[in-house]
């Protein structure tokens, strides 16, 4: 038995038992053979070439059970209103007590996606799991193979909410390191325009490794505002999958923050499945210490006259690594296709690091694409013109490194979330170590 | 209040500046004059820390410091101010971030507390008016997308908010339009009291019937050549710096 295997069987042996899985034993079946054969990704594997998965298998980890969460917790994170509509997850299994029920009209469902197949059957069914070759890789068969649950948040035709939908996920740990899964399926309705603000947050400093996979549906017209902000501590491993199904004239929004975490792998998957339809990535990065974070996007603009953008940007440092793939894909008769991508690094120290690859794939004639790609450091005459005004060398990098996140975070339509994120990034360049940021009790009142 | 006594500099190895005596006594107005590549802008560049040049002689004495043992802030904060020939765009900054740090560190040197808001607000509006700024711009980026003209207002404005002792003005009027030179000549002047004096460097003669000098020196291969009173200006203005050149060549 070769060495990988040992380490899926690792996986498959916190699962022994008679287990309650999400997906429907037929898909299941394929997935669980498919994991036993499927080997660790490493440096000869394309798509995965810079990403370290090793280290995740240096510790040993227990399946997160399902624990409470101190609604204490909850209050420091000053961008959750607790009046609002949310769904909490503690290891990856919904939570319920002590906290409130969304109050929900018009048929709007933010819940337990395990609960959900009994009340959404028609619904679910067919959305939770496309098969898709593109996206399959060691993880996400291993969640296909044994997620348990996660949040579903449907959006029936024609709803339109003000207020954000709040996924919190976090990790806590009774004793030991935690492995959790989580496979959310978010479903945004024909005419829905809403946001979510999808959260993850650990509440241990033991090791953790967390397995997600988010399905979203952009049904024709719809609205979606999507902002993503991981910040799972520097224990936390976390592989994160995000497919975005985009029909026709809708348009995904999304902002991707990326604070913590020793290692966080985000796969973005989007897939046009008609015209007009758009979808935008935008994200924010800043590794520390010897944190990497890999942020792998796939576009596939299938048909023709829709829109993609993608602009991240990342300050990197110490020894940290940041990777960033944008591959676009532009179909034959994908015409009219408008695709940008822009990736912006600043490096702080000499060894930290950033691996940028554009990949473009286009076999459409009538096309938009462009891309771009920078990496440097601060700028030294910005810096030398506001020393000549008084302002100390700290304090005048502080504010640039701010301004070089600001066109990214300013794009964060949810003032209670964006001030939160900028209210992080502001004691992070003033020098507050991510281990400090990242627990949970920080924020602008506490 | 400044005391330049053979200050040497050079750059990669190729000095620049060869020997500069300078003394500026508040209430004066010193207009620095010569040829390009002469050592003008070394000078300015010298004196508010660019640490590109390198100071292989000589001394600074700024209101009896050693000016050149202090790092650029410090230097500000001491003020001295140096009004750039080209200033930097500083995208996602805005003015109003940008001045607000400014002012806060100069006056925790001198101090005192920070302004409040209101105070601060109050404060950058006055200074604003003298300079004619225009409003719409203070939200904006620093520098960024300005016009030259606007570009330099911005720098008088900036000079106005930190009432430095000594203004340095590195060709100020380069590029410059000449309702817009009036402009800032006109801020300059209404900036200048008794006790503050400014070293204004210009190639041209221009800018001098905004804001007269009451010395002029040439400079012309890193070294001061010649000094006279306003005359000078417009000698310059007539014969060129040939004659100057000439003679200077001769002696050194």
């Amino acid at each position: 038995m070769t060495q990988t295997n040992i380490k899926n069987k690792t996986f498959v042996d916190l699962y022994s038992g008679t287990e309650d899985f999400l997906l429907p034993h037929t898909v299941r079946k394929k997935s669980v053979n498919l994991f036993d054969k499927i080997k660790l990704p490493d440096n000869k594997t394309e798509n995965w070439r810079k990403f370290k998965s090793e280290p995740i298998f240096e510790h040993h980890y227990s399946l997160g059970k399902k624990l409470n969460v101190d609604t204490k917790d909850l209050d420091s994170l000053s961008f959750f209103e607790p009046s609002g509509n949310y769904v909490i997850l503690v290891n990856g299994f919904f939570y319920s007590g002590n906290v409130k029920k969304p109050d929900l009209n018009n048929n709007v469902f933010i819940g337990s996606l395990k609960d959900a197949q009994k009340t959404h059957p028609e619904i679910i069914s067919d959305r939770l799991h496309v098969q898709n070759a593109k996206t399959e890789n060691y993880f996400s068969v291993l969640n296909d193979a044994y997620a348990k649950d996660g949040a579903f948040v449907y959006v029936p035709e024609n709803v339109i909410l003000d207020e954000p939908i709040y996924i919190m996920h976090f990790i806590q740990s009774d004793n030991g390191n935690i492995f959790s899964q989580n496979r959310n399926l978010i479903i945004a309705g024909k005419n829905t325009a809403f946001k979510i603000i999808h959260t993850y947050h650990s509440l241990s400093s033991d090791f953790s490794f967390n397995n997600s996979i988010t399905d979203i549906f952009a049904d024709e017209n719809a609205q979606l505002e999507y902002y993503l902000f991981e910040g799972e501590g520097n224990t936390a491993a976390h592989i994160n999958h995000i497919n975005i199904n985009s029909e026709k004239g809708s348009s995904f929004k999304s902002n991707i923050v990326t604070f913590c975490g020793s290692a966080v792998r985000n796969n973005f998957y989007a897939e046009f499945k008609n015209e007009h339809a758009a979808v935008d990535l935008q994200g924010i990065y800043m590794p520390d210490k010897e944190q990497t974070v890999d942020n792998f996007i796939e576009i596939n603009h299938a048909k023709p006259n829709c829109r993609s953008n993608q602009v991240f940007k990342g300050i990197i440092d110490n020894k940290a690594v940041a990777v960033f793939t944008g591959k676009v894909f532009v179909a034959r008769d994908a015409q009219k296709t408008d695709s940008a991508q822009s990736n912006q690094n600043l490096l702080l120290t000499d060894y930290a690091r950033i691996h940028s690859r554009p990949q473009l794939e286009i076999y459409a004639d009538d096309v938009i694409c462009s891309h771009g790609s920078t990496t440097g450091q601060l700028d030294k005459e910005a810096l030398f013109y506001m020393k000549t005004r008084g302002v100390p060398e700290k304090r005048a990098k502080t504010m640039l490194m701010k301004a070089f996140l600001r066109d990214v975070t300013d794009k964060i339509n949810a003032d209670r979330y964006r001030e939160y994120v900028n209210f992080l990034i502001s004691k992070r360049l003033k020098g507050q170590s991510p281990e400090s940021l990242c627990a949970v009790k920080v924020c602008p009142s506490c | 209040m400044l005391k330049i006594t053979n200050l040497k500099a050079e750059v990669d190895g190729k000095e620049i500046l060869r020997g500069i005596n300078l003394e500026v006594k508040p209430g004066e107005i010193h207009a620095i004059m010569g040829p390009n590549g002469s050592g003008k802008s070394t000078l300015a560049s010298v004196l508010a820390g660019r640490d590109i040049f390198k100071v292989t002689g000589g001394k600074v004495e700024f209101k009896g410091k050693n000016l050149l043992n202090l790092i650029p802030e410090e230097r500000s904060r001491e003020g001295i101010f140096l009004a750039f020939q080209y200033p930097v765009e500083i995208p996602g900054v805005s003015i109003t971030n940008f001045m607000r740090a400014a002012v806060d560190e100069h006056r925790k040197h001198k101090g005192l507390d920070p302004m409040n808001a209101s105070q601060f607000l109050r404060y950058m509006k006055e200074k604003k008016a003298l300079v004619e700024l225009d409003a719409k711009l203070e939200g904006r980026a620093v520098n960024e997308g300005f016009s030259g003209g606007e570009k330099k207002k911005n720098e008088i404005f900036q000079m106005a908010m930190l009432e430095p002792d000594l203004a340095i003005l590195d060709e100020t009027d380069s590029g410059l339009d000449i309702d817009a030179l009036k402009v800032v000549a006109n801020g300059v002047n209404k900036l200048k009291t008794k006790e503050n004096a400014a070293i204004v460097i210009t190639h041209y003669q221009r800018l001098l019937d905004y804001i007269v000098p009451d010395i002029i020196h040439v400079l012309y291969n890193g070294r001061i050549v010649k000094t006279g009173g306003r005359e000078l200006a417009l000698e310059l203005e007539k014969y060129g710096y040939d004659e100057i050149k000439k003679e200077a060549d001769k002696r050194f």
